[in-house]
This record gives C-alpha cells, sequence and structure tokens, in this order.
C-alpha cells in the first residue's frame, strides 16, 4: 500500500489556508429530529464539534450516521431541533418567535454551504469534466474566482493530493482511490471552514483505502476541522480527537478514541465494536 | 458504418424511384413525363430552391425553440413549487393533446377571425419573415417544446442524483447546477431522441401548406395543380425529403459520436469502458502513479 507523498506546504498551504472558524464551536447541533415518513431516523441528536477538532462517527448501517452528516449542509431536512455551524442556522429560519422552521431560501442555502466541504461515498466527480476542471468549477462559478487563480490553486491541490500528472484526465480513467483525492481536493478548493466525510473509503478496494486515509490524516494534522463518518478504526484511533457512537438515530455515546474503542460504556458500542474490529 | 448504410439506402430509394417513374407510364390515360421529375431534382426552379430554404430554415428555428421550451417545461414539471408543475403540465397536456394542424389553423386564422390577434411580420436585419412563417414557426416550436419536455425531463432523470448533490454541497445553485452539472450530461441521452424530433419536424413543416407558406411540400403540391404532373412532382418532393432526412443522419451519428467522446460514462472507477487510445497515453506519461494505486498491476 504506498500512500502518495504529500508534498510541502500542506493541502491548506496550497489554498492559502482557511479562514479560522469564527466561533469555538464549528458545529452545533440541538436535538435535532428527523422522519422518512413515519420512520424516525434521528431522535434529538445533539453532537457539537469544536474548531479544528476531528469527530468519526460511527454505528451500525441504519443508525442515522449518514443522514446527520447530510443535515449538517442541509442535504436533508430536519423536522425540529437546530443545526448551526460558525454560529449560522442552517436551512432554515426561525419564525413565530424562535418556535417554527421556515426553510430558508435557496440562495442563502447555497452560500452557506459554500464554507462546508462535503466528500461523498460515491466521490461524485463531474464525470464530463477533467480532473481540474472539476477542482475549479465551484471556486469560478460560485466564488467568481478569476479562472487562471482558479488553476493555480488547482493544480496545487493536485499536487498535493499526489495527482499533478493527472490534471487533464477523465473521472473514468481514474482509480476510485484517485478520483476521492480529488474530490476531497474539490471541496478543498471552496476554502471551507468545515469538511465532512460521507464514508469516503467505503466504496474502495482495499489497496486505495490508504492513499486516501493518508491526504485525511495530512488534512487533520494541518487542522481542519472535521466530521468523519467512517468504519475506519485505525483511521479513528490515530487522528480522531472524539468518537460518537450512534446506533437506532440516537447518540448512544461519546468519547476520546481510547475509552469509545477500549472501554465502551454502552453494551450497543460493545456489540457493535465487536462485529467491526 | 452509419454514413455508408444511410448512402446505400439513400441510392435504394432513388433507383425504386426511377424505376417507378419511368414503368409507371403504361397505365390508363395519364402519360408520365418523367421530365418533370428529374427537372424539378437536377434543375430546381427558384420556387423550388425557395420552398427548400425555408422547410430546412423553419425546421431548425421550430426546433431550437422547441429545445428551449422543452429544457424549461421539463424543469418546471420537476419544480418544487405547485404552480410551476401545473403550468407546464396544462401547456404539455394541451399541445401533445391536439392535432398540430388544428393548432395551426386556429392560432393563424381563428385568433385573426376573432379580432383577438395578428401575426405580425418580423423584420431582422436583411430578412423579412412574413406573418404566416412567423407564426408557423412559434406554432411548430411550441408544439415541439411538449414533446421535447419528456425527453428532456427522462435525459435530467438519467443523471445520478450524487451529481446534483455534489454540485449543491460546493454551493451551486439550482441554476447551476442544472446549467454546468446536470443538462451537458444529460445531452447524452437527449440527444437521440432529439435527432429523431428533427427529422419528424423536416417532414411536419409540410402541415404549413395549411396557413399557406410555400415550404417545399406546398411549392410541390401548387406545380402540380397547374402542370398536372402530380406523379412525378410528389415522387420528386419526396426524393427531396428524403435528402433533408438523409443528411441529417449523417450529422447526428456525428453529433452523437463526439458526445460520446471524452465523456465518461460514469464514476465508477477504472472498470468503466476505457479505449487503447487513452490507456497508452495514461500508462505511457505517468507509470508510477498508476502503478502507486493499484491499477496498473493487470
Amino acid at each position: 500500500m504506498s500512500a502518495p507523498d504529500i508534498a510541502p506546504g500542506g493541502l491548506l498551504g496550497a489554498i492559502g489556508g482557511v479562514p479560522r472558524p469564527e466561533t469555538d464551536v464549528v458545529v452545533d447541533a440541538r436535538d435535532v429530529n428527523k422522519w422518512f415518513g413515519r420512520l424516525h431516523v434521528l431522535k434529538d441528536v445533539s453532537i457539537q464539534v469544536k474548531r479544528q477538532e476531528v469527530v468519526v462517527i460511527i454505528g451500525p448501517s441504519g443508525s442515522g450516521k449518514t443522514t446527520f452528516i447530510r443535515c449538517i449542509n442541509h442535504l436533508e431536512k430536519i423536522q425540529s431541533g437546530r443545526i448551526f455551524v460558525n454560529g449560522h442556522l442552517i436551512g432554515y429560519r426561525e419564525a413565530g418567535g424562535g418556535k417554527k422552521l421556515v426553510e430558508d431560501k435557496e440562495k442563502n442555502i447555497a452560500a452557506q454551504r459554500q464554507e462546508i466541504g462535503m466528500v461523498f461515498q460515491r466521490f461524485n466527480l463531474f464525470p464530463h469534466m477533467t480532473a481540474l476542471e472539476n477542482i475549479i468549477e465551484a471556486p469560478i462559478q460560485v466564488r467568481g474566482t478569476p479562472r487562471e487563480e482558479a488553476v493555480v490553486v488547482g493544480r496545487a491541490l493536485l499536487e498535493r493530493v499526489g495527482l499533478a500528472a493527472k490534471e487533464n484526465v477523465y473521472p473514468n480513467q481514474l482509480s476510485g482511490g484517485q478520483q476521492q483525492r480529488i474530490a476531497i481536493a474539490r471541496a478543498l478548493a471552496m476554502k471551507p471552514a468545515l469538511m465532512l466525510f460521507d464514508e469516503p473509503t467505503s466504496a474502495l478496494d482495499p489497496e486505495m483505502i490508504g492513499e486516501v486515509l493518508e491526504v485525511m490524516k495530512e488534512l487533520a494534522r494541518e487542522g481542519m476541522t472535521m466530521v468523519v463518518v467512517s468504519h475506519e478504526m485505525g483511521f479513528a484511533r490515530e487522528v480522531a480527537n472524539r468518537v460518537v457512537m450512534m446506533d437506532d438515530g440516537v447518540v448512544v455515546e461519546e468519547g476520546t478514541p481510547d475509552q469509545v474503542f477500549s472501554a465502551p460504556a454502552h453494551n450497543r458500542t460493545k456489540v457493535f465494536l465487536s462485529k467491526i474490529l | 458504418m452509419f454514413s455508408r448504410l444511410g448512402t446505400r439506402r439513400a441510392l435504394l430509394a432513388g433507383c425504386l424511384l426511377f424505376v417507378a417513374v419511368t414503368v409507371a407510364g403504361c397505365s390508363g390515360n395519364y402519360s408520365v413525363r418523367p421530365q418533370f421529375f428529374w427537372d424539378s431534382l437536377f434543375h430546381p426552379s427558384p420556387a423550388i430552391v425557395n420552398g427548400l430554404g425555408l422547410t430546412l430554415g423553419i425546421s431548425v428555428v421550430a426546433q431550437f425553440l422547441g429545445v428551449v421550451l422543452g429544457v424549461f417545461a421539463a424543469m418546471g414539471k420537476m419544480a418544487k413549487f405547485w404552480p410551476f408543475r401545473t403550468v407546464a403540465n396544462i401547456y404539455i397536456w394541451i399541445f401533445r393533446g391536439t392535432p398540430l394542424l388544428v393548432q395551426l389553423s386556429f392560432f393563424y386564422y381563428g385568433l385573426a377571425a376573432a379580432g383577438l390577434f395578428k401575426w405580425p411580420a418580423i423584420v431582422i436585419g436583411p430578412v423579412d419573415i412574413l406573418p404566416n412563417i412567423f407564426a408557423g414557426i412559434v406554432i411548430l416550436g411550441v408544439n415541439e417544446g411538449a414533446y421535447m419536455a419528456e425527453i428532456v425531463r427522462a435525459g435530467i432523470l438519467s443523471v445520478d442524483p450524487g451529481q446534483t448533490e455534489a454540485s449543491k454541497s460546493l454551493g451551486m445553485t439550482y441554476g447551476q447546477t442544472m446549467r454546468r452539472i446536470v443538462l451537458p450530461q444529460a445531452a447524452r441521452v437527449i440527444v437521440p431522441p432529439l435527432g429523431n424530433e428533427f427529422n419528424n419536424m423536416l417532414k411536419t413543416t409540410s402541415l404549413l401548406t395549411v396557413i399557406s407558406v410555400f415550404e417545399l411540400y406546398n411549392t410541390f403540391s401548387v406545380a402540380a395543380g397547374h402542370s398536372y404532373a402530380t406523379f412525378e412532382l410528389m415522387a420528386a418532393a419526396a426524393v427531396w425529403y428524403l435528402l433533408l432526412t438523409t443528411i441529417w443522419g449523417f450529422v447526428q451519428s456525428r453529433i452523437e459520436r463526439r458526445l460520446a467522446r471524452g465523456t465518461a460514462t460514469g464514476s465508477s472507477g477504472p472498470s468503466g469502458p476505457q479505449g487503447p487510445g487513452w490507456r497508452s497515453r495514461f500508462f505511457g506519461r505517468s507509470n508510477v502513479d498508476a502503478k502507486a494505486s493499484g491499477i496498473g498491476g493487470h
């Protein structure tokens, strides 16, 4: 398993650093509830993520962890509770004296999402664009960055994820690991204050998992605030500041990786870990 | 491959018509005058050339209008805001549910008879568009838009929802997502049926005869009325239409090939279709990285 070399200067160096989160608590989810029809998938979920913290959410499939992370950038609606990112309520306006949630305007939601990078399980690179075009698309279209400037940043990012040679290659000509590294670069190009990873290695062949985790570890070392849904316990142990165990839409327990992995307080965590470790 | 087949088909059709035109003279009182057939093909009168130009021009503009309306109607049909959906549905319902011939007569003659609307002549630079031609283009385009709506909608639905999510997560708005991410990918699915629609459009323009547009069919029809050479002239008109649709067939297959090139078929990694061209380029240029990522192994 050969991981890519991460060029000196780091991933965040390539984008000239990211804005420091305005608040100490970057993600503040309070009593979030969500239903899919009659299925109650998130039950009073409260999770806080502090600046430069790496939180890994674990749990069996169907536990709501992916749904929760998708609520953070409003890819999923919530029915009650509040999610704040950098102190801003995500996706909604409060109405009726703070009692009711009204979905925000599409334009405002889009603006909020600019500050939140997301990496998907299935990469979701734009297949009709080359690697570089994938990375520079949003900075040019959304931020209005001049093309030349976006290209410079895009090339630097490609180099830092070890794919400088793939600039003009289309996604279907790349391996899964390479695609995911480009997807990370694409999200970073928007200089987000927060990065969300939704099972970023679950769709990868085993030999490609390392190269993606290596990029994520580097990002964590450089101080990016990250929320990661993952089954990679090795990664969680090494990088996470905090591990959150979810089951059946509820946060079962949370703590440092040592606490959760070595001395889980709850039986459900023990059962889950015994199956996966 | 396609083009050779097309050429052969066109030649075959030509031969059949030739046989029909030269042999059919023996029946009844009708004496075939092959000269009418050959002349209108190889020495077309200015009227025929004009009709040909009108047929082609009207088809192109009306189809373009149809595609634009189709995109909007498709997005309207899929909108969250219900009034958009309702408007789109009613539009599609009416224009797909009534004959084009009725639409032409109603919107051109009907509205004028009731004193509601008279189609104006349009002047664009040196081009002078008669009211009936203008009406014909608009009505054909609006009619076509209703059919294109379903084609465009199918194209949009064929794009992986993950694409929209990725685009949204980068902060792109609905419009940006559609324009930059979804529609370019939907195009590959839309183009084949779109080609079919345009083929239809080339022939459907003949209906504009009812509002006295002198496109290809009407020109031949009037000539036939004067000369009574209906058999020869209608055969010639058919050959002209065949020529148009055959040429379009070539153009369409070229467009489809171009759309397929360079565009990925999915984001599923190296298992997707791979041509030998890129493969040699790929491994030739960056052998080390290809090995490192595990796809140089086989």
